[in-house]
């Protein structure tokens, strides 16, 4: 039994799923389901389109060189059954499974570092420039109680109660 | 609904073909284009039926057949079996000359065809290979890719002739 990869999305394709497509120089280009079919059909490039795995791989999304997925690869020299091996390799199977999926964790923890930092700047300066749009900026001036209490405070222990509102 | 569906569709076909900017003009351009580029991967995905014209891939001398009869199925012929064809177009000093009805094999069809496993198998075009009555095969050699479902039809001879096996 073979598992093959979508020629589009990268995903395995089970025995008895998809269908392939033979172009007259006899590549053959495999699909798991007709959602990929149709996309091919569209001349769409699977870089291009977000949701493959080609498309992650090229935007740095996913983790591209790890020593795990060395094991899995293709073959085209059949191994010769050895019952030892087999044992060897059927128990290899979970715990390769686990290092590479804590290394795909920490890749992604990784790419998401400074992330929430950059949110809180963001909403912060959003706060700034559209606060005029909730408040006319001249109710603002006249009625204090809506605004920040900006002006009147000058101790600075209520400073920084002042910016912590505006951070959130 | 349908607004949405011409300006996705404008969208593609700018960035497919570079079309006009309006949403009308650059749908129609679309369509054109992809019936005269895409006319095997796109148009004929029947049955071989009669007055199909199909592509001959072996050195018997014929270029061109078409359809007359297929010898299983009400609907007509797929991959894998036999038919009954007229020579349309053939080399001047071949074996097999123009006007002649021949039998031949279906060795390639647009139309997909599910496999012994539940998935499914399409190719570019619709190709034959002629065979006498027999189910041997006229010409010596054979182009192309051919499934191996021609093992269960009993066509091994055309298997050991193909170079590649889909």
């Amino acid at each position: 039994m073979r598992l093959e990869k979508c020629w589009f999305c990268s995903s395995t394709i089970y025995p008895g799923h998809g269908i392939q497509f033979v172009r007259n120089d006899a590549k053959i280009f495999r699909f798991c389901r007709s959602k990929c079919h149709k996309n091919f059909k569209m001349k769409r490039n699977p870089r291009k389109v977000k949701w493959t795995k080609a498309y992650r791989r090229v935007h740095g999304k996913d983790m591209t060189q790890d020593s795990t997925f060395e094991f899995e690869r293709k073959r085209n020299r059949p191994e010769r059954y050895d019952r030892n091996l087999a044992e060897n390799v059927l128990k290899a199977i979970p715990k390769i499974d686990k290092i590479r999926v804590s290394r795909e964790e920490r890749h992604h923890k990784n790419r998401m570092k400074g992330k929430k930092e950059k949110l809180q700047r963001e909403a912060v300066r959003e706060l700034e420039q559209g606060i005029s749009l909730v408040k006319a900026p001249s109710v603002l001036q006249e009625d204090p109680s809506l605004t920040l209490p900006k002006i009147k405070v000058k101790v600075s222990q209520q400073q920084s109660e002042e910016n912590h509102p505006m951070e959130e | 609904m349908a607004a949405t569906f011409a300006s996705r569709c404008s969208r593609v076909g700018r960035s497919l073909f570079s079309g006009p900017s309006k949403s009308s003009p650059g749908l129609f351009t679309r369509s054109h284009e992809m019936t005269c580029s895409n006319v095997f991967s796109q148009q004929l995905r029947t049955f071989i039926q009669m007055r199909t014209v199909l592509k001959v891939v072996d050195n018997s001398g014929a270029k061109k057949v078409m359809c007359i009869q297929a010898l299983k199925g009400k609907k007509g012929a797929r991959l894998g079996d036999t038919i009954v064809a007229s020579v349309k177009e053939a080399h001047p000093n071949g074996k097999v000359k123009k006007g002649k009805v021949v039998y031949g094999v279906v060795v390639r069809a647009a139309m997909q065809k599910g496999r012994c496993d539940g998935s499914e198998v399409k190719f570019d075009d619709n190709a034959v290979v002629l065979v006498d009555k027999q189910g041997q095969p006229i010409g010596t050699r054979v182009f192309g890719p051919v499934p191996h479902e021609l093992r269960q039809k009993k066509h091994v001879k055309i298997l050991t002739l193909a170079g590649h096996i889909a």
